[in-house]
């Protein structure tokens, strides 16, 4: 039975592993701001109850072939992984829950949602689910596994706006950076990353593109266009670190 | 140039007891509302780069004089282009008591960002909800109370076109700027890291920075910094203890960066978008929308290209037609009236008062030279003014830059620069203005250059009064023509010899708009105003002068010199070479002066025959295309120079008018040959 502290740092490992290769005691360490040898502590009780596997890269560990360390990192079990999405869901949902319906603001929602995700049963989980259609994100945007443990792959390449055709509804991936002037200017018009935009019209012959942000429509030229990078989908998709998405409740004192 | 406007603010504030700027995105109502308030006139525009300057006035309230700050409109306050540098300045060198934002109801949640930058470099600032007529068709509701509680503002809803609501407005910012308040506690924060780290670089600027450009305060300078601004790292490298903390903010800024994979200047982008688009979700409901309203059909059939191509090519040659036949109807009225009941007895009156001499003849010419504005440029003038205030208003200029902007980058430059062009066909001087929108310097000297081609309205009174009216319109349309093709020939070539490449179109598209007829009779009668006050008297001036020379035969010293070129090479009257001397000044007076030469070379004919008389059909083409091509008068050379500095300006001058000469002797030859 897993209790609370290991649910914690099966959660914690599940999101370091998405975003790095190789994970380490002292990356996790860092993350949850504890001491190493506590994690070890933990990392090999988890290994014990065959959560995670802590062991030098490779597959057949061979130890030390002329150093004298050896590098040994962490990797999710398919049982461990399976209890993670389980946690990341009820947590997600609870996001959902607690702003959808109780309108609170995304960063106490999240404080609350690091609670009640330890809490939540199967039948209230599933419940929960239904009752809010599914969602297919949190309100920060971060997708929410289904009952099964997966996360819609996000693997599709990342196309230029330019490419794209009238009535295509797309999110921006990435702008290129070699104009730093121009990417801050779309910046401050709303153009920046995973932002939804929705082509309205594409002038023929190379001409420019006619997008909708928000409320806004813009005219984009073809060499503007071909810097902005889109995909269809939000979240994932291209290479990037994590993310936050800022709460930024207005109202806040 | 700045320095001199900003020394005007301290004109001004020495006159007011409080100064207060206005500030918004492009295209919501600002300019009408700054002319409502001060009840003098700036022409309102309804697209972007038309107000690049500043505009200042007085106006008083509650027997208070209160200075205006008309800043550019801009989306941001950052140091990414020349409105948004010109906007910053304007609130920073010019320190008013407080920032009046004005927002689009109908776009609330991109409005909102520049008014969260006000917040931030610590302005106490007014918002009001502009076009909430509009957003209220649209079916979009907005909870005034609730955005002024959150934004921790005062917020007043108006509709500028009719005024309403700008009393208010005025009331709020007054009882503000008299309550003295220093800034309290923002309303907003951002993301707990990032606030964090801001405070941090804010705390180090407290404690070692010896002196904060501008009095910012801590926070707006660190902010500031970690967005890495161009003009204030700057600022701050030259202050005592500035290089230590400019390290520190860029180590600050890298940290950002590292952990959130992107720079920190979009990270703050970010968050404020973020913090406006929560405050839009708590603060406005919309209703489903209904069908699309007539602004958007036009607007779909304007910029798709099967449609809109043909009715760019109709709206042309509407326009043709409307100055042609409207502009010809009322030049015959006015004429028609000028000389049954003006001319000849005042003219009878000045001989019966003076007796005939040189003076009194010279006084006729004087008379002639009124007639000649009353025929000439007025009419046409009038109906083109018209018709250039409608499309601007209309919005209709944003349809025909995103139609051309492809064939706009074969030429250099792209969508944007249509706007500058197309009102350059109404006066050269304030396209060249426009061209600070343009980016990069290289598509500055490609658009003047075509500005300066681009014939203005007086210029096509020109070609519409004499071409049209006494050679014929098919001849007058070749000339369009042919100044057309020069224009794209120019854009070609520069685009090929200059080195670089064309940059790309990012332009917010407006929706068509209901014009105000109000508006449109006020932009139009400031247009005529600066005609009837400065051109006319010129145009008078210049007959009399004219007249002086005539009367007392020093004219025939003048023109010989100009012999060889005029009657050799262009093939027309030496005299009309005056007339295009003096057109320097006023390109009016080219036809002006012609028709009053005209007038007293053929005695006893006034009617409109009288230029046939005086050069044959073909004469008064050459005549016209000079006049067309060669130099820019002396105002457009004059912010010409003050654009592209003196070396450009002079370039440019120097080749249109051996273009033009060269174009007027091609001109004289194919009519001899014919």
């Amino acid at each position: 039975m897993l209790t609370e502290k290991m649910e914690e740092y099966l959660e914690a490992l599940f999101k370091l592993s998405c975003e790095e290769d190789e994970l380490s005691p002292t990356r996790v360490a860092e993350y949850l701001g504890v001491t190493a040898p506590t994690v070890l502590d933990m990392l090999h009780r988890l290994e014990s109850e065959g959560f995670i596997r802590y062991s030098s890269k490779g597959k057949g560990s061979h130890k030390g072939k002329s150093h004298g360390r050896i590098k040994k990192t962490i990797t999710l079990t398919h049982k461990g992984e399976r209890a993670a999405t389980t946690l990341v869901r009820r947590h997600r949902l609870s996001e959902r829950f607690l702003t959808d319906v109780l309108g609170l603001d995304w960063e106490s929602a999240h404080r609350e949602a690091c609670k009640l995700e330890h809490v939540i049963s199967p039948e209230v989980e599933e419940r929960l689910a239904e009752m809010l259609g599914n969602p297919d994100t949190c309100p920060h945007g971060h997708p929410i596994p289904d009952e099964n443990g997966n996360i819609k792959e996000e693997t599709e390449e990342i196309k230029p706006l330019c490419e794209l055709s009238a009535d295509d509804k797309v999110c921006i991936a990435m702008v290129d950076e070699e104009e730093p002037k121009l990417l801050q200017y779309l910046a401050t018009l709303g153009l920046l990353p995973d932002v939804d935009v929705e082509v309205k019209e594409v002038a023929p012959f190379g001409g420019p593109l006619l997008i909708k942000v928000g409320d806004t429509q813009y005219a984009l030229g073809r060499e503007v266009a071909s810097k902005i990078w889109t995909k269809k989908n939000r979240g994932g998709g291209a290479k990037r670190k994590r993310r936050h998405r800022s709460s930024g409740d207005p109202r806040k004192k | 140039m700045k320095e001199e406007r900003l020394e005007q603010v301290e004109k001004i504030r020495r006159k007011a007891e409080y100064i207060f700027a206005l500030a918004g995105n492009p295209n919501v109502g600002k300019s009408t509302i700054f002319n409502r308030i001060t009840g003098m006139g700036v022409m309102t525009a309804n697209y972007p780069g038309m107000t690049v300057e500043l505009n200042l006035a007085l106006t008083e309230m509650d027997g208070h004089r209160i200075g205006i700050v008309d800043l550019p409109g801009t989306y941001a306050l950052g140091a990414v282009s020349e409105d948004q540098l010109v906007a910053r300045r304007g609130v920073l060198q010019g320190r008013p008591d407080l920032v009046i934002v004005i927002l689009d109801a109908n776009n609330l949640a991109r409005n909102l960002y520049l008014l969260l930058q006000f917040l931030d470099l610590g302005c106490p600032v007014v918002a009001a909800l502009n076009l909430v007529d509009q957003a209220d068709r649209a079916g979009i509701y907005t909870d005034v109370e609730l955005l002024s509680e959150i934004l921790g503002v005062p917020v007043v809803p108006t509709v500028g076109v009719r005024g309403d609501g700008l009393d208010e407005m005025m009331h709020q910012a007054l009882e503000l700027a008299r309550a003295k308040e220093e800034y309290l506690i923002l309303p907003f924060s951002y993301a707990m890291d990032i606030e964090s780290r801001i405070r941090r670089v804010a705390e180090l600027i407290q404690d070692d920075l010896e002196e904060i450009p501008n009095d910012l305060s801590s926070r707006a300078l660190a902010i500031l910094l970690l967005e890495e601004d161009e003009e204030f790292i700057e600022a701050v490298n030259e202050v005592v203890g500035g290089q230590e903390i400019l390290e520190f903010s860029r180590e600050i800024a890298g940290e950002i960066e590292e952990e959130h994979g992107e720079k920190a200047a979009l990270i703050i982008a970010r968050e404020r978008h973020g913090i406006a688009g929560s405050i839009v979700a708590n603060v406005q409901e919309r209703r489903e929308y209904g069908p699309p309203s007539l602004g958007e059909r036009l607007w779909e059939l304007t910029t798709s290209f099967k449609t809109g191509i043909p009715i760019l090519v109709v709206v042309m040659a509407l326009t043709f037609l409307a100055i042609f036949w409207g502009g010809g109807a009322l030049a015959e009225l006015f004429a028609d009236f000028w000389e049954s009941v003006v001319s000849s007895p005042v003219g009878d009156g000045i001989e019966a008062l003076l007796g005939v001499n040189m003076f009194s003849q010279s006084l006729k010419w004087a008379v002639d030279g009124v007639g000649a504005v009353l025929e000439i440029a007025l009419p046409y003038l009038l109906v083109f003014y018209v018709i250039l205030a409608l499309m601007e208003d209309s919005g209709y200029l944003n349809s025909v830059a995103f139609l051309t902007d492809r064939f706009m980058h074969r030429l250099g430059l792209h969508g944007r620069a249509v706007i500058p062009l197309i009102s350059a066909a109404g006066c050269n001087v304030p396209a060249i203005m426009g061209t600070r929108v343009l980016s990069t310097r290289r598509e500055r000297v490609i658009a003047c250059v075509l500005i300066v081609l681009v014939p203005c309205s007086a210029r096509i009174a020109v070609i519409m009064g004499g071409v049209a009216r006494y050679a014929g319109w098919e001849l007058a349309l070749l000339l369009f023509f042919i100044v057309f093709a020069v224009i794209i020939a120019a854009g070609l070539f520069l685009n090929k010899i200059m080195p670089g490449e064309s940059t790309g179109l990012v332009m917010e598209m407006f929706p068509f708009r209901r014009p105000s007829l109000v508006s449109i009779l006020k932009k139009t009668w400031l247009r005529l105003k600066d005609f009837i006050y400065i051109a006319a008297p010129l145009i008078i001036a210049g007959s009399f002068i004219l007249g002086l020379l005539y009367e007392s035969g020093w004219i025939l010293k003048l023109i010989t010199p100009l012999q060889p070129i005029m009657e050799g090479w262009l093939g027309i009257p030496a005299v009309a070479g005056l007339a295009l001397i003096f057109a320097f000044l006023r390109k009016e007076l080219a036809l002006a002066l012609l028709l009053v030469l005209a007038a007293q070379a053929i005695p006893g004919v006034t009617e409109s025959s009288s230029l046939l008389e005086f050069m044959t059909a073909g004469q008064i083409f050459t005549f016209a295309l000079v006049t067309a091509i060669y130099i820019p008068c002396v105002a457009a050379l004059a912010v010409l120079w003050r654009e592209l500095g003196f070396r450009d300006s002079m370039l440019i001058t120097l080749s249109t008018v051996l273009l033009a000469f060269i174009l007027g002797g091609l001109s004289h030859l194919v009519i001899i040959l014919i």
